[in-house]
């Protein structure tokens, strides 16, 4: 058991400009809970997805996996009750252990991983993300290390930094470390069968599928990127009475027939890359809420977020290696072919194949993990983007929000309703993985 | 019969005609190369560098302009965190491309951009400086000396980070109106996403005459504008003001474009309108006919792929949808990453500007690129584009055997006849680096006019204007507009290529409506003209 020592009052200010006083309440009762060095720096990190552009979905899935697992292992070596991930994780073996008998402090070992751990996996950011996180950094550090002996700091620190590095070992080898070209293939040949996808953008970039090779990348939880392969989707047909046909001319007619609720719905969801923290990020942003909402403990949130982390990351691999193998057609390339050439999307359509629905497995996955923590009647107002000027939604739990999510995609045209349905049900095959970790001892 | 169908041996004929018709299934002959020498600095006089780290990642404008009317432009480089320099043209006519570092009174630091505008209608150039901190208007005073005028015409500087200008004369004012736009507040540096500080629009007092501005009118909301441009887009007769917003630091924002209409607040145009949700990072703004039906086409510059944005319905009586398509990709302008040099990442564009750099009678499109400052997936050898429009009106990049393939961090030009040879030259700002200045030296190059305009009342540059040159079957048309580019433009000669044509047929419509008659003169010369007069030759 390590023995926490603080012997200051310690504020922090986070990237929600929360400035905690230092010298209006007692000692103990104002020290900043470590938690909120997570929770503040996961702020940080939201913006930072939106701001890098090499984030697309799938990466920033896999660094929320590896960004939680890290805080999660950063507090459970500390702790007699929390069981570490090391042996669970594929590939993750045992990480460095805290030294018997010394002190340390989890605030500045949380906050030297969430340092990090921002660095190392947002190294592609812009000079506007650069310069914020060296000043968050400086902030925190400040922070985290008042009142605090320097052996204390010095050995905190050293720990959190050999955790850090382990892990960023452990990433190196999983296959999705390197993505160039913002996850573009800068050569690949489609297929030239039909029902097969085609590009849909005119952005040059997007003329091939992004990062078609990541169904391979070596899973958190799940055993294999095909653990959770989804069976194939409806014959292709361009026959009216197919059911192929059925399903496109079901996006054709919603779209033409929107009600204002389901634009509002499609565009909630719509959690377009850098222009909003993604789909997953969207879903960690809900996890922060909640955390918020429930006045989460230090474990609880370290393991929502890792265990978050980990199915979003399994998500986007599990859908991806389904995506690659049956290679669909988009609605809006099959509608303006045969059923209405001057029809249009009311969202833009994703640059790789439909099947299935990205955002439907993820959040399956997201809500069952959630779910399985929290339980199924926890109600939450979603306000991930009320900076954009986009109303909160309220939510009567985390498998109603994945629901809207899935079919915002039928309203948003961009997904035919099996690759919806199916997504959820991958998401849910993804999250019985994650939630088979063992997190307590 | 339209259809001109030619086969490949008639290339060279092509060269020289090349807005004839051609089949598609007609080869495109090649263009005529541009040729271009750059003028090393030891020569040219002009080593300013845009200096500064991470409040000068935008910005780096240059503007030109004759303040001692000896109609060879001048021209004003901002330093960035160093103080600005002018430099004085003293090029001679043909020759090589000379400047001279002078004491002006435009020397200043925080300096992003700028912008020549005759506030006062004197006929002298005056100067907005789009700095961060206190924009500054300079009142031209004559033979290059500037004074400020900020109190003297209560043009209300602020505190902002400015890298955006436009202008424009509202029917029936004598002074102009005008756009600043803003970036990121320089404050928030913790948090500088969706932070964006509201663009600004100072119009004339209301009492006559005009001699002042208003208090400036906030045009909320405000999404970092990092190019602006007041522009007749459906010739209604009543410039709309387009701005281009960078993506990277807006909340819940997107490409606008504002009624500005006399008399009335401005307002937004809307998606029932026809306006649509575009996000890109908006650097810089270019405009010019290219398919000659009467309405411009934008060019909108951004990272990765650029844009360029056609009307998706040609309007009638000024009455259309305000919606426009995107065809970079079918004019082969998406630009989207480095040509040359061997780094595949995508591009960074800034500074853009349409001009005919082979007077061969289609304009061409030259793009200043480079890395916002350490962006590891954006390229870091990221060469300046020239793409050249072909006779089939799509283009084909030509930087590399043009000679204006810089591989420095680019972000300001300006595409400008320095030495009045009828060829357009060039000036490109670099990060970190000194300012590069090249010479056009094109060999078997088409003909040229340039035109100056000297409009009646406060508008004295014609700003507004359209002017008409018949060329080929088309009419070649240029809205002649101050704003757009990136932080920076050319207040001057108006240039267009002839080709081969020996005389010009061309008109002004001037910003009132009024058309002046269309009126033919040799090519190869520099005419002045003003309303219902008959054009002056300027030797």
């Amino acid at each position: 058991m390590s023995v926490v020592i603080r012997r200051a009052v310690i504020g922090l200010v986070f990237a929600c400009s929360c400035l905690l006083s230092l010298a209006a309440a007692p000692a103990q009762a104002a020290a900043t809970p470590p938690q909120e060095v997570v929770t503040g720096w996961y702020k940080l990190i939201l913006e930072l997805v939106r701001h890098t552009s090499n984030y697309s979905p799938p990466v920033a899935a896999r660094s929320f996996g590896y960004i939680g697992v890290s805080a999660y292992e950063a507090v459970a070596s500390g702790s007699d009750n929390l069981q570490s991930l090391a042996g669970q994780l594929n590939g993750l073996k045992a990480l460095p252990a805290r030294e018997k008998g010394a002190t340390y402090d989890d605030a500045v070992i949380l906050n030297t991983v969430m340092e990090m751990s921002v660095t190392h996996f947002f190294d592609r950011t812009g000079p506007t993300g650069q310069h914020v996180m060296k000043k968050m950094a400086a902030k925190m550090d400040e922070k985290v290390s008042a009142g605090l002996t320097p052996d204390v700091i010095a050995r905190s620190r050293d720990y959190g930094q050999k955790l850090s590095q382990a892990v960023f070992d452990w990433s190196a080898t999983d296959g999705g470390a390197s993505v160039e070209n913002m996850g573009f293939p800068l050569e690949y040949k489609l297929s030239d069968k039909p029902g097969h996808w085609v590009p849909t953008s005119l952005i040059r970039q997007q003329q091939a599928p992004l990062l078609p090779d990541w169904g391979k990348v070596r899973p958190f939880a799940m055993p294999t990127g095909s653990s959770c392969r989804l069976p194939e989707p409806p014959d292709y047909s361009e026959k009216p009475e197919s059911a192929f046909y059925k399903d496109a001319n079901e996006v054709y007619t919603t779209v033409k027939t929107l009600t204002d609720e389901q634009r509002t719905i499609a565009r909630f969801w719509s959690d377009d890359p850098m222009l909003s923290p993604t789909p997953p990020g969207h879903w960690i942003n809900i996890a922060l809420i909640v955390l918020d909402q429930e006045k989460a403990d230090l474990p609880t949130t370290v393991d929502t977020l890792a265990r978050l982390g980990v199915a979003l990351s399994d998500a986007f691999i599990g859908c991806w290696d389904t995506k690659f193998v049956f290679d669909l057609i988009r609605p809006i390339t099959y509608i303006k072919k045969v059923i209405d050439p001057k029809w249009d999307a009311l969202l833009i359509t994703p640059p790789f194949p439909e099947y299935p629905s990205g955002h439907s497995t993820q959040s399956g996955a997201a809500a069952a993990t959630m779910t399985h923590i929290f339980g199924d009647k926890l109600a939450f107002d979603d306000s991930t983007h009320a900076a954009d000027g986009i109303k909160p939604r309220h939510f009567a739990n985390f498998r109603a929000a994945a629901e809207e999510a899935a079919i915002s995609r039928l309203y948003g045209g961009i997904h035919f309703r099996p690759a919806i349905e199916r997504g959820l049900t991958q998401g849910d095959c993804i999250a019985n993985y994650v939630n088979a970790l063992k997190t307590k001892k | 019969m339209q259809k001109a169908i030619r086969s490949g041996g008639l290339c060279l004929a092509l060269l020289l005609s090349p807005t004839a018709v051609l089949s598609e299934d007609a080869p495109v002959p090649r263009p005529l190369t541009p040729i271009f020498q750059e003028e090393q600095a030891a020569e040219s006089g002009v080593d300013t560098v845009y200096n500064g780290d991470w409040e000068f990642m935008v910005g780096g404008g240059v503007s030109t302009f004759d303040c001692d009317d000896d109609r060879f432009p001048d021209m004003l480089l901002p330093g960035g965190s160093g103080k600005s320099v002018f430099y004085h043209n003293e090029s001679k006519k043909g020759g090589a491309i000379r400047f001279k570092a002078k004491t002006s009174g435009l020397e200043i630091d925080k300096l992003l951009g700028s912008y020549a505008i005759d506030i006062d209608g004197d006929g002298i150039k005056d100067i907005i400086l789009l700095r961060l901190g206190e924009n500054i208007v300079m009142r031209g005073k004559g033979k290059c000396q500037f004074e400020r005028a900020n109190e003297t015409w209560n043009f209300d500087g602020g505190k902002a980070w400015s890298a955006a200008m436009a202008a424009t004369w509202e029917r029936g004012n004598t002074w102009p109106t005008i756009a600043i736009g803003n970036y990121i507040d320089p404050e928030a540096d913790m948090e500088p996403w969706g932070s964006c500080t509201d663009n600004w629009l100072h119009r004339p007092e209301t009492a006559t005459p005009q001699r002042k501005f208003a208090n400036p009118l906030p045009l909320t909301p405000s999404y970092c504008a990092l190019s602006m441009l007041f522009t007749d887009w459906n010739r209604s007769g009543t410039p709309s003001l387009r701005v281009s917003n960078d993506r990277e630091y807006y909340k819940g924002g997107r490409e606008q474009m504002w009624h500005v209409d006399p008399g009335k607040a401005p307002v937004l145009y809307s998606e029932e309108e026809g306006w649509k949700y575009l996000r890109i990072w908006g650097m810089g703004i270019a405009s010019y006919d290219l398919d000659f039906d009467g309405y411009p086409e934008y060019f909108l510059t951004s990272m990765a792929d650029n844009k360029l944005q056609t009307l998706q319905t040609i309007p009638k009586d000024g009455k259309a949808p305000a919606a426009y398509k995107d065809i970079a990709f079918a004019k082969g302008v998406t630009a989207h990453r480095p040509y040359t040099g061997g780094d595949w990442h995508p591009s960074t564009a800034w500074h853009t500007d349409f001009q005919d750099v082979n007077n061969d009678g289609l304009v061409d499109l030259f793009i200043a690129k480079g890395n916002v400052a350490e962006m590891p997936d954006f390229a870091k050898l990221d060469p300046n584009n020239l793409l050249v429009q072909n006779a089939r009106g799509n283009f084909v990049e030509m930087g590399l055997e043009a000679g204006v393939a810089s591989m420095n961090v680019s972000r300001g030009a300006a595409l400008v006849d320095f030495n009045l040879d009828g060829l357009v030259d060039l000036v490109v700002t670099n990060r970190w680096k000194p300012a590069q200045v090249w010479r056009n030296v094109t060999p078997d190059a088409g003909h040229f006019i340039e035109i100056g305009l000297k409009g009646d009342g406060g508008n004295r540059d014609g700003i507004g204007a359209w002017i008409e040159v018949k060329h080929d079957e088309h009419i070649l048309r240029r809205e002649v507009t101050i704003g757009g580019g990136h932080a920076g433009g050319s207040l001057g000669w108006h240039h267009f290529g002839v080709g081969k044509d020996t005389d010009v047929a061309f008109r002004v419509i001037w910003p009132n409506g009024e058309a002046d008659d269309w009126q033919k003169v040799p090519a190869n010369g520099f005419y002045w003209v003003s309303p219902k007069k008959a054009a002056a030759k300027w030797e």
